[in-house]
């Protein structure tokens, strides 16, 4: 602490200022809300109504557990985090793996571009181009009519539903995995590599054996990463799945947007909110050494 | 050289991935300039009609503007709250520091669908009438945007020296002065970094403002997912090319102020 007391945030009470106003506005706009929130789902169901009132109930949450309806779409969401999660590993593996490899610093950060490009960019612009290849009269089934292989009046159905689904998500989490995997990879002494394969280890079996397994801790926490971001998403189910496909965001905004049902709403949120946050606490737990700076 | 040391299936498989995330974006840009009525497969030509339509069309127009906006005025707070922050995490050892620092972070990772919802729930229960209006917008906007603020300055911070404000002081700098001359201008390009991607986050939010905005307060991403649940409207495509060409832009110009790769690969220092 002494080297840091000559600089200009020296007493302590000073360099606090630097974090109440953020601390503030988190307590007001973030922790207040949410808090309410879980007051909300123990209200007992009064449509139309927002106000939190002392009237505690668990009823809301009996319901929830009592209905078929919402609890396969809780564990439709489940499911799908985890499917999505394998899938994300498997295709954003080899990715990363050439990302870490290229030491080429210009065609390094070329790649590197592309993936946060594809991160940062809306999306709804990318499920857009999705829908554009993938639906009914997309080019996939446009593709399959002008190659025959399908009739003229015919189409696969390719999206609108699980699958569908599937595919916008892993589209969605691609570069969260990939930014994961990458430091992690790259983390991976080489030489541990060099020294299987000079024990005569083909370049495969060196990969299977000894990159692959070390990469396990960084697989683990961006695939927490990838569940939490997959089970949350209102946008792909809502686009892909053309609402066929009811998940836990799904049903909070029919509840609150099309039933003012505000307590129910707030139930199905909270849910969501402890599924996601034990996700990313376990996430944050595994990824303290593993994972990238960012997220 | 390089390339030969990655096995020829990761190789290949790589550039499936590389496709199946890049293809969707490509074939935006490809339905915004088509010159029929919808993307066919031979395209029909290209043509700037769409592009026209949009610039020409009330709803888009006038959301791209409107999440502009909001984007500017959500860079600002973020910036401002999230560098402050961010000079606090790294200057002090206090207990719990971690956690604080993974609590600021923790939007990116929650649902922005449930955020929205609390907070449209506390604006309407607290009657402050911040409910469908941008202010309320900007305030879900700011949650998400600042953790990407902290999470730049930090790795900037991260690789500063300490000491080298503390020679300045010792030279006989005031404290302001050590700080404005030598530390701000050496982590500058990670804060306009920071300020940067606070930007096209807002600019590209929609889970948070789902429950937030109306139809006098849309943003981009909104405006086009209403339009997209009916029918697929090229000049929303054609607004889409100006999406891309923004975020495009942006990151080119993040790497230019600091170094993708040390930034995106910092390790979470957990203590």
């Amino acid at each position: 602490m002494s080297a840091l007391s000559t600089n200009v945030f020296a007493q302590a009470r000073m360099k606090w200022l630097l974090v109440v106003p953020l601390l503030a506005f988190f307590v007001v706009f973030f922790v207040i809300p949410v808090g309410l929130l879980f007051a909300t789902s123990l209200n007992p169901q009064a449509i139309g109504q927002v106000a939190v009132t002392a009237d505690l109930t668990l009823d809301n949450y009996l319901r929830f557990f009592s209905r078929s309806n919402y609890l396969l779409a809780a564990g439709r969401s489940v499911i799908l985090g985890v499917i999505v999660a394998a899938i994300t590993v498997v295709v954003a593996y080899p990715m990363a793996y050439v990302i870490a490899k290229t030491e080429h610093p210009g065609r390094n950060t070329f790649l590197l571009i592309l993936v946060l490009a594809a991160m940062q960019l809306d999306m709804v612009i990318r499920l857009y181009g999705m829908m554009v290849i993938l639906g009914d009269e997309g080019l996939i089934n446009q593709m399959l009519r002008g190659l025959g292989l399908i009739g003229a009046e015919s189409s696969v159905q390719l999206m609108y539903n699980f699958m569908g689904v599937v595919m916008g998500l892993v589209q969605f989490a691609l570069p969260f995995m990939i930014l994961t995997l990458v430091g992690v990879i790259r983390g991976i002494d080489p030489s541990l590599e060099e020294a299987a394969r000079s024990l005569g280890a083909s370049r495969r079996r060196a990969f299977l054996r000894v990159t692959l397994p070390m990469s396990m801790p960084g697989i683990l926490s961006g695939s927490l990463l990838v569940f939490a971001l997959s089970i949350s998403s209102y946008i792909v189910p809502a686009l892909m799945g053309g609402f066929r496909v009811g998940v836990l965001p799904i049903h909070i905004f029919q509840q609150v947007a099309e039933g003012a049902r505000f307590q129910f709403g707030a139930t199905i949120a909270v849910i969501l909110f402890v599924l996601s946050a034990l996700a990313v606490a376990i996430y944050l737990r595994l990824g303290r050494r593993h994972s990238g700076g960012l997220a | 050289m390089t390339e030969r040391r990655i096995p020829l299936v990761l190789a290949i498989l790589a550039i499936l991935g590389f496709a199946y995330m890049l293809l969707p974006i490509v074939v935006v840009v490809l339905a915004g300039l088509t010159a029929g009525e919808f993307l066919t497969f031979p395209p029909q030509g290209l043509s700037l009609r769409w592009v026209a339509a949009f610039l020409s069309s009330e709803k888009y127009l006038s959301s791209f503007f409107f999440s502009f906006k909001l984007a500017l005025m959500t860079m600002i707070v973020s910036t401002i709250l999230g560098t402050a922050a961010a000079l606090f995490l790294s200057r002090t050892n206090m207990v719990g520091r971690a956690a604080m620092r993974a609590f600021f972070l923790s939007p990116v990772v929650l649902p922005g669908v449930v955020v929205g919802f609390a907070l449209f729930a506390f604006y309407i229960s607290t009657g402050i009438g911040l409910s469908r209006t941008i202010w309320g917008l900007w305030i879900g906007h700011i949650l998400y945007s600042t953790p990407y603020v902290i999470g730049t300055v930090g790795a900037a911070l991260a690789a500063y020296d300490t000491s080298l404000e503390e020679a300045a002081r010792s030279l006989g700098a005031s404290p302001w002065r050590a700080f404005r001359k030598v530390t701000l201008p050496n982590i500058s390009q990670g804060i306009q970094a920071g300020s940067i991607f606070a930007f096209i986050v807002s600019f590209g939010q929609f889970e948070v403002s789902l429950f937030l905005s109306s139809p006098n307060s849309e943003p981009l991403p909104i405006a086009m997912y209403n339009s997209l649940r009916y029918q697929f409207d090229p000049s929303a495509a054609a607004a889409g090319i100006f999406a891309i060409t923004l975020v495009i832009a942006s990151v080119l110009l993040t790497n230019r102020l600091v170094n993708l790769r040390t930034l995106l690969e910092r390790r979470q220092d957990g203590s």
